[in-house]
């Protein structure tokens, strides 16, 4: 009896009606991923390389053909003429936080009020989500769960994506405060010509003005140790003052780049990134000096002008890595798209970015560095999680990223997926005919 | 305040008629007066050939009795003596709402929401008029039609005389009427009631929703004129429709249509094409952009006189907002009216569209300045306007006989220095400024009781408007001065040190002046001022306007630089791509035929065709050559599903619209255009949104940038009409689902909509089958059916002579029109989206229906919650036709990339993946025949890669339409530097107009919308999605 019902439960979970696969159980065995090319992440690549990892932690990673390793008591598998990657990093997201962008009960990112920097994205963020397994599929293993909406959303996280609940998928939370910059220049869309103005926002003084108070007032706040009353909001901007938060800008203008930046240093916010840039181009020499890192928003865009160059978006972070600016790339609009961030790198890659691995440090290592988690994940380097995946080939082409194993801190991911399952029900179908 | 009133009182009090009005009563005692005038001696412009010197104009009861140097002057006329003075024919401005009753605008754009928010589906207009109250040929000016002093000084004062009036609202507006500008009755203001009939492209005040979209109007004037047709024919025996009825009247009328723009201009005359009408198009402005199109039209325009103000381009980041077309438009905008001319297109000048119609002269001066002559200008705006209207024997000319419309002026009417002293109406006087007084510029030695340092300098670029200032040594003192007729009052601070104002009054006897006044301590002093000559040039040019005239004066010899592009975009080429004779080298060349992917061939281009596919081929003497080396060579992308160049997308007024056209809205000029031939694209399928259950008929066009509307699309490609089901059919995602009344709101009413129509197109269809089957004899008796451009679509359908491209998500509802189609007789060609094409894919394939669809879009809405990325390969194996398609001007840019997301997703064969996006839309359009693989005879509309054309690496370097190159990469540095080079040019010649002291507007950058199919304007904000 016993046997005859293993076998039924097992079809049932392949079927179509079959919820996200349970999250992987820990890594318990230590293994080696041998003769794949080793795509670092720090623009080194190993063509036979061996990476070796256990307890959820690589523990070494070096070339096959000149080094031997032990591999005793080690589970092989041979790569053989595949790619391996680290876990490529999705920042600027929304996965988690919105399922069906038309159904408002699905929908859990943005919040009403001006000033919300105490509102937090991790709680809302959905383990279960469907489209978590399809941006995983690709090799997108983290997305920084970020709030949308009034000028300061709030905070958000860093998610990995496998965990059964928001606790076991952080990896780290509450790693900065989102702030929307006011626009020097304002949208305007004119019903009367079906066209979109945009004008000098006559509005934004004033907006400015009550940041900097509520900067100063936080600033103030975080000096004492026991406040009363206690302010939620000021309480959660703690960590801005002393390094331990980022401050994440969005801003697209060169003129609201710059001021964007200044006003971030001379309220005393030490760790500022620049989200969006459209225009950063215009101010590479500005970020330079001032140590600032741009996550661009997606490069799949269209030149926001009639006359600039027809590829300048793809150019973009060619123009920034050159410059010696850190750069990160981002999907942000497009929660269900970000299984394509592997190919933002790719087109960095076709259009300006030195080479393929500068351009995959840009979904990868650069963004560690950027979210203050390249302690823990963005290479394939000793110590570091292991968070990674196999290709068939290039990942960043989508003509050869074919993602055959996933693992996210060694724990081996199923790679089911609802489109997975419902490719697999009607090809069926067709092929029971 | 006081000064107007009593003029006005005196005006009124003085006023009698010089037409006499017999059916009025008069209160008080009859004053009718001979009104015979003569005016002699003057140089009289009798018309822009004619001028005659020391001439006599004689008028009598209003109208020109004699014109001519040797006049009898009776001896009981007035006489003025116009020694060294002109007269002209009064100008005619055929494009005014003066008298019109005040069009008040109910809420945004197109959005046709009545009170409420409610959509009003219905005319709000009561009466036994046309359904839709955004067609009012009712209208009738002379009716609506009252005088307004204010409105109507304000245009004497510029020299009108006479205007064609009419009320600006609607498409079809009603009867223009030939008003003068006088004070007086309408009844003799009025010269001919019914002139002319007016159309435009813009609702006005309906307030319903149908049309809210430019193709939606087209369609709806067009339907109004055949359904005139049918009420003249039969029509009237079954309703009263006063709409109907006065289309038929004003048929024979002069007619005049208000074109937005450039792209209008073509867009009307191509209506008055359809019914024989050639209508006179007033214009915008821009028309030199596309002047050849223009021209061919054959029709008059009326050009409007509004030029755009120059940027303020000071801080040049701000400055980039400003696109490199409205600078050029800002420089070029004053050479319209002169290549017209110089074009030989006849044209009328008009007041309309300025800002402020002060600017007339002004601006007519700086197109006189930009190259058009004098005597164009003066014809434009006398003898054409009375001919395009056909009243040409009343007004125009000061030939005998015409009414007395002239001006009396100081010399050539279009120099700067002119003055305007009289405008004459129907024999009556109107002073617009004192022709006797006298010019009083000059240098005058002031003597200020025994204070003689003095000089008074009166300047002022016209002696109407003079401008004083009092030299104290050399200390400038700005006087109040007052001069009524030859006493000349001055009030003066004469000592800065010592506040108080010195008061003089005096009296002007020649080139003296002398009297007394007071001293701040109340001393009489006497003082005396005598002409010492000119006004030395340094210290003349105080006027703030003068610097505007030299900005302005320095325009023609810079503007040898202005040149056109085609289109009139940043973007633009100086010259049209034009075919060339190419032979591509040693490419690898993705034949999409069975020869598959051949390595190190040669492809030879002649004619606009592929005429050679080999090895070694030898190319002609004297063709261009391009190594393929180490590249791909494929076809031209073919984007089954686009939205780019369009001015519109959705006419969502009704839940069919299968009447409007997509070919009415190409917008040739849009940069997505150029940025998509960066992306290999060279053939889209224009496409209605998918905002009603029947949406319009496709535009399929290549990208020819450069090209006109009509020179985009494909000749002879099979006709497309676009349908939707779903989500933005029932209008599931609309923000306030309360006010939703339109049908269908659910799946199950969209299957009615389709039997629904399908069957009345059936019965519409076999009505003209009979009618068409009887003898010319019974024909003779019988009455034809209406014509309606609706079921005239569907009508095709049925005969396969056009086909359905349908927006489709769940398999339910494809289930369905699958179902009808088969149960009407028809065939559905294409399934676009079709994100569950997959789950019907073997119904669909039996169908014969393609699917073209998106590689991997999913979860934005709950019709694409089972949408999945391997679609497309499950279709592929399934038999069905599929192709990869954009509906996203971004996407469109990549859609080779889209393509290998089926080898990803599904395991498509690479040849296979490649033909998505080429030869598979190709079949879908039906032009598989030109367009879609590389064989000898096709179309030349190659793209040539420098990698494989499905890597994310791949871009194009080379993007070939019928043989010519429409992008190179290799030119595009070229490109951007020329892009620079002229902005900063323009730039330059800006900052010079604004230190100038031109009035400069901000840098507002405006971009166009960038559509989707389910785009309703007026119903969505920007952000909202797909």
């Amino acid at each position: 009896m016993k046997k005859l019902l293993i076998p039924i439960l097992t079809l049932v979970t392949l079927t179509s009606y079959g919820q996200n696969p349970a999250p992987a159980k820990p890594q318990t065995k230590a293994i080696a991923l041998t003769g794949g090319t080793v795509h670092v992440g720090t623009g080194q690549v190993i063509p036979n390389g061996i990476v070796l990892f256990s307890n959820g932690v690589i523990t070494n990673v070096v070339d096959g053909t000149t080094v031997r390793l032990n591999l005793n008591d080690v589970e092989v598998i041979d790569v053989s003429g595949k790619h391996v990657y680290p876990g490529l990093i999705s920042p600027v997201s929304t996965v988690g936080l919105q399922e069906t962008g038309a159904v408002r009960a699905t929908v859990d990112m943005r919040e009403i009020g001006i000033l919300n920097p105490n509102i937090r994205s991790l709680i809302a963020y959905n383990t279960d989500s469907e489209i978590i397994p399809t941006i995983r599929n690709n090799g997108v293993l983290f997305s920084q769960a970020v709030p949308q909406g009034g000028t300061i959303s709030g905070s958000s996280s860093v998610m990995m994506s496998d965990g059964w609940n928001w606790e076991d998928a952080a990896l780290k939370k509450d790693d900065g405060i989102w702030l929307n910059w006011p626009t020097y220049l304002a949208r305007d869309f004119n019903f009367e010509d079906f066209t979109t103005v945009v004008r000098k926002n006559e509005r934004r003084a004033a907006a400015i003005d009550a940041l900097r108070a509520t900067f100063a007032d936080a600033k103030a706040y975080a000096a004492l140790s026991n406040p009363t009353p206690l302010n939620l909001k000021l309480e959660s901007m703690r960590g801005l003052f002393t390094g331990k938060q980022n401050l994440y800008i969005r801003a697209d203008y060169g003129k609201d780049i710059m001021e964007a930046v200044t006003f971030a240093k001379s309220v005393g916010v030490p760790k500022v990134v620049i989200v969006g840039g459209e225009e950063a181009h215009r101010v590479v020499t500005f970020l330079k000096e001032n140590n600032v890192p741009v996550i661009l928003s997606e490069l799949h865009r269209l030149p926001s002008r009639e006359d600039e160059d027809v590829d300048l978006p793809y150019r973009m972070p060619g123009i920034l890595q050159k410059a010696g600016v850190l750069v990160g790339l981002s999907y942000a609009d497009g929660w269900w798209r970000t299984r394509n961030l592997p190919f933002l790198a790719g087109t960095a890659a076709g259009f300006g970015v030195t080479d393929r691995e500068e351009a995959l440090k840009m979904v990868t290592s650069n963004t560690a560095k950027i979210l203050g988690i390249d302690n823990l994940v963005g290479t394939l380097e000793k110590g570091k999680h292991a968070t990674l995946f196999v290709s068939a080939g290039d990942a960043l082409d989508m003509r050869t990223n074919v993602v055959e194993q996933v693992f996210i801190q060694g724990r081996k991911v199923n790679l089911d997926d609802r489109h997975k399952r419902l490719y697999k029900t009607y090809k069926d179908k067709y092929e029971n005919k | 305040m006081f000064k107007p009133l009593l003029t006005g009182l005196l005006a009124a009090g003085l006023a009698y008629s010089s037409i006499a009005q017999t059916t009025f009563p008069v209160n008080g005692v009859y004053d009718e007066r001979p009104g015979l005038y003569a005016f002699t001696n003057a140089t009289i412009i009798v018309d822009p050939q004619t001028t005659l010197q020391n001439a006599t104009l004689l008028v009598r009861n209003g109208r020109v009795e004699a014109v001519g140097t040797a006049v009898n002057v009776p001896a009981s006329a007035v006489v003025t003596d116009l020694k060294g003075k002109r007269i002209y024919p009064a100008l005619i401005d055929i494009d005014s709402d003066y008298g019109m009753p005040e069009i008040t605008r109910t809420g945004g754009g197109g959005g046709g929401r009545g009170a409420g928010g409610a959509p009003q589906y219905e005319s709000n207009k009561k009466g036994a008029y046309y359904w839709n109250q955004a067609i009012q040929p009712e209208n009738e000016a002379s009716i609506l039609f009252k005088a307004n002093p204010t409105k109507a000084d304000e245009l004497r004062k510029l020299g009108f005389g006479v205007v064609l009036t009419h009320a600006h609202d609607g498409i079809a507006r009603g009867t223009g009427s030939l008003v003068t500008l006088a004070d007086d009755r309408e009844n003799s203001i009025v010269l001919k009631p019914t002139v002319t009939a007016h159309y435009s492209f813009s609702k006005g005040t309906s307030g319903q929703q149908y049309p809210n979209s430019m193709m939606g109007v087209v369609a709806l004037l067009r339907q109004a004129m055949y359904d005139a047709d049918w009420y003249k024919r039969a029509g009237s025996k079954e309703q009263a429709n006063m709409s109907l009825d006065a289309l038929n009247r004003t048929r024979s009328l002069p007619a005049i249509f208000e074109a937005n723009d450039k792209l209008g201009i073509v867009r009307a005359d191509k209506i008055g094409d359809e019914f024989g009408i050639q209508y006179i198009i007033r214009s915008s402005g821009d028309e030199y952009q596309r002047l050849d199109e223009v021209k061919a039209t054959g029709a008059s325009l009326i050009v409007p006189l509004n030029f755009p103000q120059p940027y303020d381009v000071e801080d040049s980041w701000d400055a980039d907002n400003v696109s490199l077309a409205e600078l050029k438009h800002w420089e070029m905008a004053p050479m319209n009216a002169g290549r017209v001319a110089a074009a030989n297109i006849p044209f009328a000048l008009t007041t309309a569209g300025l800002r402020n119609k002060a600017d007339f002269w002004a601006n007519l001066r700086k197109a006189i300045e930009n190259g058009l002559s004098e005597q164009k200008a003066l014809e434009a705006l006398t003898t054409i306007p009375a001919k395009l209207i056909h009243v040409e024997d009343m007004v125009g000319t000061l030939q005998k006989g015409q009414v007395a419309n002239f001006l009396i002026t100081s010399g050539n009417l279009f120099s700067a220095d002119n003055v305007i002293f009289e405008n004459w109406m129907q024999g009556k006087q109107y002073i617009v400024a004192n022709k006797n007084a006298a010019d009083l510029r000059g240098s005058w030695n002031l003597t200020v009781g025994s204070q003689s340092n003095l000089k008074l300098n009166i300047t002022g670029k016209t002696p109407d408007k003079p401008e004083y200032q009092i030299l104290v040594d050399t200390v400038k003192v700005t006087p109040k001065v007052a001069v009524a007729g030859d006493i000349i009052s001055i009030q003066v601070q004469l000592d800065k040190r010592r506040p108080g104002t010195t008061r003089l009054t005096g009296y002007r006897t020649g080139t003296t002046i002398k009297g007394d006044g007071e001293s701040p301590d109340g001393k009489t002093i006497t003082w005396s001022a005598v002409r010492a000559g000119d006004v030395p040039s340094s210290t003349s040019a105080t006027s703030s306007t003068a610097p505007i005239a030299s900005a302005t004066a320095t325009t023609p010899a810079s503007n040898t630089a202005a040149t056109l592009l085609y289109p009139f975009v940043g973007m633009g080429n100086l010259k049209k791509p034009q075919a060339e004779t190419v032979l591509i080298r040693n490419a690898t060349v993705w034949t999409n035929e069975k020869d598959g992917i051949l390595a190190n061939t040669d492809v030879l281009v002649e004619g606009g065709k592929i005429s050679k596919i080999g090895k070694s081929l030898t190319a002609p003497a004297g063709v261009k050559v391009v190594d393929g080396t180490g590249k791909h060579l494929t076809n031209g992308i073919i984007d089954e599903h686009s939205h780019i160049a369009l001015l519109s997308i959705n006419e969502g007024g009704q839940s069919s619209s299968a009447e409007v056209r997509m070919s009415d809205v190409i917008n040739p000029d849009d940069i997505n255009i150029y940025r998509q031939l960066a992306g290999g694209v060279t053939t889209s399928q224009l496409l209605h949104g998918s905002a009603n259950a029947i949406g319009g008929q496709s535009a399929i066009v290549k990208l020819k940038w450069g090209e006109p509307a009509d020179g985009m699309l494909i000749k002879g490609a099979d006709g497309f009409i676009k349908f939707a089901l779903g989500e933005n059919v029932k209008q599931a995602n609309y923000p306030n689902p309360n006010v939703l009344t339109r049908f269908p709101q659910s799946r199950m009413g969209v299957e009615q909509v389709y039997m629904d129509h399908f069957t009345r197109a059936k019965e519409y269809a076999k009505g003209w089958t009979d009618y068409n089957k009887l003898g010319a004899k019974e024909k003779a008796t019988a009455i034809a059916p209406r014509r309606d451009i609706e079921l005239d679509a569907l009508a095709e359908i049925l005969a396969k002579k056009r086909f359905i491209t349908c927006h489709s998500y769940v398999q339910s509802e494809i289930n369905m029109l699958l179902k009808v189609a088969d149960s009407l007789g028809f065939k559905v060609n294409t399934f676009t989206h079709i994100l569950e094409g997959y789950k019907l894919a073997d119904k669909m394939a039996k169908h014969g229906v393609g699917g073209s669809s998106f590689a991997d879009w999913w979860a934005y809405k709950m019709e694409v919650h089972d949408a999945i990325p391997y679609n497309a390969a499950l279709m592929h194996h399934q038999g069905v036709t599929v192709s990869i398609n954009s509906d996203d001007a971004e996407m469109a840019r990549r859609l080779n990339q889209e393509a290998a997301k089926t080898v990803e997703y599904g395991g498509v064969p690479e040849e296979d993946a490649w033909k998505m996006v080429t030869l598979n839309p190709a079949k879908l359009l039906h032009l598989d025949s030109k367009l879609g693989s590389i064989r000898a005879g096709k179309d030349a509309d190659l793209v040539l890669w420098n990698a494989h054309p499905l890597s994310i690496y791949a871009r194009p370097e080379i993007t070939m339409i019928e043989g010519a190159t429409y992008f190179s990469l290799k030119d595009e540095d070229a490109k951007r530097d020329a892009v620079q080079a002229e902005r900063a040019r323009i730039i330059q010649k800006m900052l010079t107009a604004k230190a100038g002291g031109a009035s400069t507007v901000r840098p507002n950058f405006r971009r166009a919308r960038m559509w989707h199919c389910e785009d309703v304007e007026g119903m969505f904000a920007e952000e909202e999605g797909k």
